[in-house]
């Protein structure tokens, strides 16, 4: 029974030089275009199951409107919530306002997103983004005011030139902020993005290792429960974890991805042929095989690792059955104790390496 | 077919002088192709040898001929020309009466010009020096004529060609008939038939190209291997055209395919006689000797499991490659594998090349070695063809390498940096001859295992291109050798130890590790490597442990793409071989050969 759902809205009032995430400049004519043809997936493929989380992310879905975002959520009122849904919805600050919070919080959203990603002026020019840190700190106390309280703020690093130093300033703006969770993320240099056709050259993988064990010490009074994520207890963002948990989830919208029935798919990143109708582009039929790597890979990326016995239950095959990974927990790279087999926190920076490695062990 | 109307010859050449395009330009003229049928260069049949310009397996066709009222048949046997096959061109020449010498017109008299004449005329042949590629704009006849006459030939019976626009090949193809002997053995005598080639054909076994020397064999004979004593029923005997035509007959003179049904390669030898079991020849024919490999090294399937595959692709390889040797060997750091034997190093890619193309194994090379002469303290000799087999130095009490007389052929421009090569390869001068006021040969006193390494390369670059060599093997001196291991992690890899002159081994070592630090990626830990003589370290660098391989936040679920990404990571490790802890890819067995910086 699928629980979750992710809608995309791509629509973005500046395009950032490091993202080759789906969006398109924000166009009037075409938000509403969009919403129309959103409206026409969701009733074909809706199944009328009752979900526990929903997220509304871009692009940047506080791009839109007052009236646009009313119209957004009249459609998204077809979905049956259960009474503890998490509904969160991404914004930026310097598109977000007090109207359309309270717009937001009307609709039942009871967590949001910000974008901040630095707060270095230098750096901002070269992403090509906004942001007046008085907006950020008035933005937070708003929402906190009006009981808007399950906060996340991004935060990017590794952007090429800068130092330690000015990571550390990052989370120490973003610790004064007193949110319950924080996303981190080091920069990469994706093809088809200004960057990369820029030639920007990439940060030495010591210095982003460095940074990174830097934002996981200054943040201790978190908990790290996956790779780039840190929440305050009872925070924990459930719809990220129903990706790491391997379930199943409705993806909506232009580029987006979902997972039902077996099959992975994601959705075109053509605005033409999505207003067309022309919304499938690929699918991925799951075996039993695929299925049980994509269970290693998500759930090792989380603290708590994968849990043998649900494997067992999922598969009728014990997991060290289809891997051997005996010498991987001999070497440390992978821990385990009753019930869970995880990925010690030293070696997360490398958890493609063990994960590969496990991988590897495939039992034939 | 008349006797005195049959002519076999081969065409023979330095490297890139045009023959395949020549021999393609004969079957056009003589009918056997039409222009359209033309692949470019149609002898060649293996992909490799299209691609690398060069003919590596021979290949015999028959032409048929009309001039003046007489049909002649032609038996065109095409040669390589690459100095590490001289073994190939003398199987092919023993099956002939003639040989067409092919010069460039641009280039001149080459290397292996020279080498290929010497190897015709030990052989008896008639040959005829043609001229090609006169339509080239800086093609030079008079200096080529010059050039030829030189070197023995008179200037009345060089032919001028053009392989491209097909000026001049009748008269080429009119002086194959008056100038080349027809074949005269006798064909009521027993028969003797010369081995000197042979394929494996997964339908028909073993298909062998021969040439009747003397008597008849026709479908249904059965006939004996002189040398192993088999007997077999002939099934088939065919000639090509270059389309395969079923014969019932080859008399004394020909040459043509037998099959019959040989399913043990072993069997059949290239250079051995086939003769009829009931009534056998008194002797075979003198055959000849197959050529010593010179160049060793190990080959291992990256996947234990393909060993086998491995031996089947090797022995199907020897059938037509009697040079190739191979026999079990085992690597703590490989496994299982073949310690295969070559002519040189142009043999060795090649055969590693077919075996990964045409039989689908992916294969890690060991650095190729020579085979060096150790006496012991004792006085005993021991032949050490791999590195693994030196003795320990307090046993040894000298150590002999071979050497080799090259030639180099170069504009005198070049002589300067030629030497200087020469000397940083350990070379002693001989002599330098002047061919005319700008061009020279230099003699020098080269280690084989020099010229095993870069040499040739070197070579080219040194003189852009314009240097062209050849060399034969002068026996065994002695010379300060010592064994170079490469420790990973502290544990010595068997597979990356090399011999070395102990002048050159600081040198080598400091550049063998530089090198394997590029190669070999970031690992889990740190990693260092190490060269060591014995137990005395000469070179170390360390290769820093991997810092960063995660995959950063998953934007709105498309998880698809770590999949893939992580796919593609794990295709990676499969052309690695783990190494103890340390993952090796194959590039790294070969940057041992590396002698110098970058």
């Amino acid at each position: 029974m699928v629980k979750n759902c992710y809608v995309h809205i791509p629509f973005c009032k500046q395009i950032c030089s490091y993202c080759d995430f789906c969006k398109v400049f924000y166009d009037t004519g075409y938000v509403s275009s969009y919403l129309n043809s959103l409206e026409q997936e969701i009733k074909k493929n809706y199944k009328g199951e009752v979900l526990d989380t929903l997220y509304i992310g871009g692009g940047t879905p506080s791009s839109l409107s007052l009236a646009e975002l009313e119209r957004l959520f009249s459609i998204l009122s077809v979905f049956k919530r259960s009474s503890s849904c998490e509904v969160t919805i991404e914004a930026n600050f310097d598109s977000i306002t007090k109207e359309k919070l309270n717009l937001f919080q009307l609709f039942g959203v009871n967590r949001i997103s910000f974008g901040l990603e630095t707060t270095h002026q230098w750096i901002l020019d070269k992403m090509g983004r906004q942001l007046d840190l008085d907006d950020v700190v008035n933005t937070i106390s708003y929402c906190k005011e009006i009981g808007l309280s399950n906060i996340n703020v991004d935060l990017m690093y590794a952007f090429p030139g800068e130092t330690v130093e000015e990571v550390v300033e990052d989370v120490s703006f973003i610790q004064s902020l007193d949110i319950p969770h924080i996303s981190t993320y080091s920069l990469i240099l994706e093809e088809h993005t200004k960057l990369y056709l820029d030639k920007v050259p990439s940060i030495l993988e010591e210095e982003d290792a460095k940074m990174y064990e830097v934002i996981c010490s200054e943040l201790s009074n978190f908990c790290h429960y996956e790779i780039s994520n840190f929440a305050k207890d009872g925070y924990f963002s459930s719809h990220n974890l129903c990706y790491w948990r391997n379930r199943e989830y409705y993806g909506f919208g232009l580029g987006a991805s979902g997972y039902l029935d077996d099959v992975r798919y994601s959705n075109t990143r053509s605005m033409t042929h999505y207003l067309q109708g022309n919304v499938r582009y690929e699918e991925e039929k799951l075996g039993l095989r695929d299925k049980m790597e994509y269970e290693v890979i998500l759930n090792l990326r989380t603290k708590w690792g994968i849990s043998k016995s649900q494997f067992f239950s999922c598969y009728h095959k014990s997991l060290n059955e289809v891997y051997d990974y005996s010498s991987l927990v001999k070497d440390g790279y992978l821990k385990e104790d009753e019930d869970f087999l995880f990925i010690p926190e030293e070696y997360w920076y490398l958890s493609n390496e063990v994960i590969v490695r496990l991988l590897e062990e495939e039992v034939v | 077919m008349k006797q005195e109307n049959i002519r076999n010859f081969c065409i023979i050449a330095h490297i890139d002088h045009g023959k395949s395009t020549l021999a393609d330009r004969i079957l056009e003229k003589t009918g056997a192709i039409s222009k359209r049928e033309l692949k470019s260069q149609m002898l060649d049949s293996m992909d490799i040898e299209r691609e690398r310009g060069i003919t590596i397996k021979l290949n015999a066709v028959q032409l048929a001929y009309q001039h003046e009222k007489d049909e002649y048949f032609f038996h065109l046997i095409d040669t390589p020309g690459h100095v590490d096959f001289s073994y190939e061109v003398s199987r092919s020449l023993a099956a002939c009466e003639g040989a067409l010498l092919v010069v460039d017109a641009a280039q001149g008299v080459e290397a292996q010009t020279l080498a290929n004449l010497y190897l015709a005329l030990d052989n008896h042949l008639t040959v005829i020096p043609v001229v090609n590629k006169i339509d080239l704009p800086n093609a030079d006849l008079p200096k080529v004529t010059e050039e030829l006459e030189n070197i023995g030939f008179d200037k009345e019976d060089i032919i001028f060609t053009s392989a491209k626009t097909g000026e001049g090949i009748d008269s080429l193809l009119e002086a194959i008939i008056k100038k080349i002997p027809a074949p005269t053995g006798d064909v009521r005598k027993p028969l003797k038939a010369l081995i000197f080639d042979s394929l494996f054909d997964a339908y028909r076994g073993v298909i062998i190209s021969i040439r009747v020397m003397e008597g008849e064999v026709k479908v249904g004979d059965i006939i004996r291997m002189m040398e192993t004593g088999a007997t077999y029923d002939v099934v088939g005997l065919s000639i090509d055209t270059p389309k395969e035509k079923a014969i019932s007959s080859l008399k004394a003179g020909e040459v043509g395919y037998l099959s019959a049904s040989i399913k043990s390669i072993s069997d059949v030898e290239v250079g051995d006689t086939i003769t009829l079991d009931s009534n056998p020849a008194k002797e075979a024919l003198p055959g000849y000797q197959p050529m010593k490999p010179m160049v060793y090294c190990g080959l291992y399937p990256i996947e234990s499991s393909k060993f086998e595959d491995l031996r089947e692709a090797l022995e199907k390889l020897k059938l037509n490659d009697a040079s190739l040797t191979f026999e079990p060997e085992t690597s703590k750091a490989l496994g299982f594998g073949f310690r295969c034997g070559f002519l040189g190093l142009l043999h060795m890619e090649i055969i590693e090349e077919r075996i990964e193309r045409e039989f689908s194994i992916d294969l890690i090379a060991t650095s190729p070695s020579v085979v060096y002469e150790v006496v012991l303290t004792d006085g005993s000799k021991v032949m050490v063809d791999s590195p693994t087999k030196m003795p320990k130095r307090e046993v040894v009490s000298k150590t002999l390498e071979p050497y080799v007389k090259t030639s180099i052929f170069t504009p005198s421009d070049y002589i300067g940096p030629i030497m200087e090569l020469c000397q940083d390869k350990r070379g002693t001068f001989l002599n330098m001859e002047y061919l005319d006021q700008t061009r020279v040969t230099i003699h020098y006193e080269l280690p084989l295992s020099e010229i095993v390494y870069d040499f040739f390369d070197k070579l080219k670059s040194y003189t852009k291109g314009y240097a062209s060599f050849d060399y034969e093997v002068i026996g065994y001196k002695e010379s300060n050798l010592v064994k170079m291991d490469i420790l990973l992690n502290g544990e010595v890899v068997d597979a990356l130890s090399v011999i070395v002159h102990k002048d050159f081994a600081y040198q080598r070592g400091k550049i063998v590790v530089e090198k394997l630090k590029e190669i070999i990626p970031r690992q889990m830990f740190e990693v260092p490597i190490q060269a060591a003589i014995g137990t005395h370290v000469i070179a170390r660098t360390d290769i820093k442990a991997l810092r960063k391989n995660v995959l950063a936040k998953c934007y709105g679920g498309d998880v698809s793409r770590k999949k893939k990404l992580l796919e593609k990571q794990k295709e990676g490790k499969k052309r690695m071989k783990r190494i103890g802890s340390v993952e090796v890819p194959q590039e790294a067995f070969l940057s041992i050969l590396s002698t110098s910086e970058k």
